[in-house]
């Protein structure tokens, strides 16, 4: 065999070896195809409804109905009555009776005084979402009624609640961006809750399978475990944005081609305000928290023999990741309380309690530096801790990692 | 710098010692493996070899004592010049053969296409070109482990540490693989090499190590431990009844043939005195240097009756 030359490139080896192989696992395949095909699934369902939906509700507006009906409160209009298909009944009883036996659709009884009782509505059943046209009816008829008295479209809009308000909030003498301005540095929690819901198992696993395959001497004496660990980092990143790609796929695919037929929120993206210095915030938030779990993720794989050994401490740890949202309330309302604060500054709860105060605009900017580099310096050590633990422990094949045993033989050797 | 141009010896440790909590597994063990030699690392299962190679190649912490590799402490980025066969094999099992050969070798610094080249014509030689794309935990133990060797050699290593290499090959394997180390060495690289397969050590080490407790036995070339540890013995055929005689201890014996170990001060002489006035039909006589098998019983045959006592 000739002896050549060599240039190592191990990083883009390892990222490249790791993301391929990831992608290529059946389960990945399926579990990331899966979702997309729900949702294909949820928005033809919701198509084919809506097609139903309002093809059923052009027959009902079509439909005429008749009715008889008493007015004590004498609002109703005979001819505004007339037009919708109601006569006037003689008898309240007999009204009532005909409906009873079938021989009448309907018969409303409004009463004298509206705002204090109720309008009586008697029909023929016709099915729970069909029965709702009588009150549907009984309500337009009066309200029509009611209108045609005002004879004033502006109070009718102020009485109806038809009315729409813009307001305008200023924040250090500058117009703040409202509902606008918290979205988009909230993406940045939604991303780091998908990231952690997606990657972290694959993250804890990630240095086990080294452990488990009994591949660990063969890695040691041929890459530095930094290089393997943070190609393995990068891997599931990129592995975390193709599925995140592929779940927005069908939803992008939806708003852009069949936004009404499928019932998505009309979003108007022209109202959202990114503001840089949340955003910034955001962003490191994100990547702090992101490298911080990464560490504690990988250094539990690095300790523990087995992935169901980890298992047992990876769901407590995910719970303390997301406790803080049990507390969303008073992390928007009472940014100073007690539990808030602690919830800010303690490691493990910081991202997602400073994202969300980010994103609501009660994270001050000392605060906001203070959860920044702690997040960073904390995650950085643990991550540093995790490489030491693999280096120094992935060797210990199906034992239980002693941490304080990898620490004593450096100190030994250093004797 | 590459391994191979280092100034000799290659391999350089001194005073090595390895603690694990109140346990010491190697004590105060030095010894040197210059370039381009076979060196076997010879001891029983827990004499502490492995744990010495691991320490060499910076896996475990030494307590104390210099461990070098071309001059210096061994880094992962030195591996490219590494070939290294661990005693606890394993791949990525849930991977193609092909795509876990192409990836070690792109981390020893081979290029995509070199690796690929490499690994297929490998397979061939090896009968498992048909299982280039299989999954690892798809092949038998054998097939794995001609696998992995390939693995360990598909860089041209100078430096190739094989800890016991033979370990589930059958006899017909455990030949392609010893010529295969053959190879290696011509090519240059320096071997060393764990095994219990003293015939093994006999025909490819050109110095030999052995280990007991932690600690070094013999060292030296295969014939200066012959010499220095089991020195020389009579090999005996014989009619009769070997008599029981201060002067030899009976090494073996069966079929009319025995092998005589001499007292310190008796000689072949004195020795055939013996034998006829004991009415021993002595058919031949000759002296030989004691094998490497039978220094190693000799030696760890102490611990064992010790064990048993």
């Amino acid at each position: 065999m000739a002896r050549t030359a060599f240039k190592q490139h191990n990083l883009g080896t390892v990222v490249g070896f790791e993301f391929m192989r990831t992608i290529k696992k059946r389960g990945f395949v399926i579990a990331t195809l899966a979702i997309p095909v729900v949702f294909a699934i949820i928005f033809a369902l919701v198509y084919a409804s809506n097609s139903s939906t309002s093809a059923n509700a052009d027959a009902q507006k079509n439909s005429a109905l008749t009715f008889t009906y008493t007015d004590a409160s004498g609002l109703i209009p005979t001819a505004l009555a007339q037009a919708a298909g109601g006569s006037v009944a003689s008898d309240p009883g007999a009204a009532l009776e005909s409906v009873k036996k079938g021989s009448s659709e309907a018969y409303f009884a409004y009463p004298a005084n509206p705002a204090t009782e109720p309008v009586k509505v008697y029909g023929a059943d016709k099915g729970m979402f069909e029965n709702g046209k009588y009150e549907a009816v009984a309500k337009h008829l009066l309200v029509t009624a009611a209108q045609s008295k005002v004879n004033s479209p502006e109070v009718t809009a102020a009485l109806s609640g038809e009315v729409k308000f813009d307001a305008e909030t200023y924040r250090d003498g500058r117009a703040s961006g409202g509902i606008g301005s918290v979205i988009p540095p909230l993406v940045f929690l939604v991303i780091f809750y998908v990231s952690m819901i997606l990657l972290s198992n694959q993250m804890l696993n990630s240095t086990l399978e080294e452990k488990e395959n009994r591949v660990t001497e063969m890695i040691l004496t041929t890459l530095n475990p930094t290089t393997l660990v943070t190609g393995k980092i990068i891997s599931l990143f990129a592995v975390g944005l193709l599925q995140i790609t592929v779940f927005l796929a069908p939803i992008a695919a939806a708003y852009l081609l069949f936004r009404d037929s499928v019932a998505l929120p009309d979003l108007d993206l022209s109202s959202l305000v990114f503001e840089p210095v949340p955003m910034i915030t955001g962003a490191l938030l994100l990547l702090g928290g992101f490298t911080l779990f990464t560490g504690v993720l990988v250094a539990i794989g690095a300790i523990m023999p087995t992935a169901k050994e980890a298992g047992t401490i990876f769901g407590p740890l995910m719970a303390l990741i997301f406790v803080p949202f049990y507390a969303v309330s008073l992390i928007i309302s009472d940014p100073e309380a007690l539990i808030v604060q602690v919830f800010t500054y303690f490691p493990l709860t910081a991202p997602v309690t400073a994202l969300l105060r980010n994103g609501f605009g009660t994270l001050g900017a000392v605060e906001s530096a203070i959860v920044i580099a702690e997040v960073f310096i904390v995650g950085i050590l643990i991550l540093r801790l995790a490489v030491h633990l693999f280096r120094y422990g992935s060797i210990e094949y199906g034992r239980k990692l002693s941490i304080a045993g990898t620490f004593r033989r450096k100190e030994l050797t250093a004797k | 710098m590459t391994l191979g141009d280092a100034v000799e010896p290659l391999v350089h440790i001194k005073n090595f010692r390895m603690d694990f909590g109140e346990t010491t597994v190697v004590k105060d063990l030095s010894f040197d493996v210059r370039a381009g030699e076979t060196f076997g690392f010879l001891g029983s299962n827990g004499s502490g070899k492995t744990t010495t190679l691991r320490a060499l190649l910076g896996i475990y912490q030494p307590t104390a004592g210099t461990l070098h590799i071309g001059g210096k402490v061994f880094e992962p980025r030195d591996g490219a010049r590494l070939g290294y066969l661990p005693e606890e094999r394993g791949l990525y099992k849930k991977e193609a053969v092909l795509d876990v050969m192409v990836y070690f070798g792109r981390l020893k610094g081979l290029s995509k296409h070199g690796a690929r080249a490499w690994s297929q014509t490998y397979l061939e030689r090896v009968g498992l070109a048909d299982k280039a794309a299989v999954r690892l935990d798809k092949l038998s133990g054998g097939q794995q482990q001609k696998v992995q060797l390939g693995v360990t050699i598909m860089n041209g290593p100078d430096l190739l540490i094989l800890d016991e290499p033979t370990k589930g090959f059958d006899p017909v394997n455990r030949r392609l693989l010893m010529d295969i180390i053959e190879e290696q060495k011509l090519a240059g690289a320096t071997v060393i090499m764990v095994t219990h397969q003293m015939e093994e050590v006999e025909r490819l080490c050109d110095r030999v190590i052995l280990l007991k407790d932690g600690t070094a036995r013999a060292y030296g070339t295969v014939a200066e431990v012959q010499d220095q540890f089991g020195g020389t013995v009579y090999r005996l055929g014989y009619e009769g009844i070997l008599p029981a005689s201060d002067l030899y201890d009976v090494v073996r014996d069966g079929d009319g043939h025995a092998e005589l170990a001499p007292a310190v001060g008796a000689d072949e002489t004195a020795v055939l005195r013996e034998l006829i006035g004991a009415g021993v039909a002595v058919r031949s006589f000759a002296t030989a240097r004691a094998s490497l098998e039978e220094i190693f019983i000799q030696v760890y045959g102490e611990q064992h009756e010790m064990a048993e006592v």
